[in-house]
């Protein structure tokens, strides 16, 4: 009997979770990359950097990886991975390139729905350009 | 048991390995790009092989040891498993670029489930010629 009792809590508690799992931040609108550049600004993240999404859930930008200047959004510049990919993860999961505004990881442009994803928390990155 | 070890061996892909086939994997066409969709052999969750969907559209199988790939013009995607109705992903898709979609056995507390990640290119390279190929036949290039 106990053992049912259990199933029973472990089922509503998957079925909970699975429900509740927050879905990523996306402005309301689809955003429109300008300034795309033939010769693009190449950076180095010089320290890795913990981003805790709003999700709950987290990433880690590795140290040394390699991100290629893909335009420009109101919130910042953006950055995509080079010889990798990134994703972020909430309800769905979605490739994401870094938003960079003044040295801060502000957010991420969603490159499969053209839309942008705030952080709540700015991330301060240290990067250098690659020359 | 004999009847289950049979079920389990008959649900691996068994096709051409991609080590044996690389050479007759046509290129991309111009404003086209390619996704591969591949799963490790394991015998962890071999029952669950549902189809994978691209754009609401199905194209193909989610099997052990499998791997396929579709050539689409470059846009924005959302992949999805017939088995996973909450956890899509999305990518992005340019002319001539190569996207990697790993599928793999996810265990809640109650039910098993395939899920859908971006792989690394690195990765999927390393993983793809030992898998098989379960897509369609592949039309020979005209030289």
């Amino acid at each position: 009997m106990g053992r049912i009792r259990l199933a029973g809590v472990w089922l509503a508690l998957s079925l909970f979770l699975g429900a509740c799992a927050p879905s990523v931040p996306i402005s309301q609108s689809k955003v429109e990359i300008s300034g795309r550049e033939a010769a693009a600004r190449r950076i180095r993240l010089l320290e890795p950097a913990a981003i805790k999404l709003d999700t709950g859930y987290s990433r880690t930008l590795a140290q040394d990886s390699v991100w290629q200047s893909f335009g420009r959004l109101p919130q910042g510049q953006v950055f995509r991975p080079v010889g990798t990919i990134f994703t972020i993860e909430g309800r769905q999961v979605h490739e994401a390139y870094l938003v960079i505004e003044e040295q801060k990881l502000v957010g991420f442009y969603l490159p499969g729905e053209e839309n942008y994803s705030p952080l709540s928390t700015a991330v301060p990155l240290k990067f250098g350009d690659i020359k | 048991m004999g009847l289950a070890l049979a079920g389990l061996v008959a649900g691996c892909a068994s096709g051409v390995k991609h080590s044996e086939m690389a050479a007759s994997i046509p290129t991309i066409k111009q404003g086209e790009g390619r996704i591969y969709f591949l799963r490790s052999a394991s015998m962890l969750g071999a029952a669950l092989q549902p189809d994978i969907r691209l754009n609401d559209q199905v194209v193909g199988e989610s099997k052990p040891g499998g791997f396929f790939f579709v050539d689409r013009p470059a846009g924005k995607y959302v992949a999805a498993t017939a088995t996973e109705t909450e956890k899509t992903l999305s990518f992005g898709l340019d002319a001539g670029e190569t996207k990697y979609v790993r599928s793999s056995p996810s265990f809640g507390l109650v039910v098993g489930r395939i899920v859908l990640e971006l792989e690394t290119p690195e990765k999927a390279k390393e993983d793809l010629p030992s898998l098989s190929y379960t897509g369609n036949a592949l039309t020979p290039q005209a030289k």
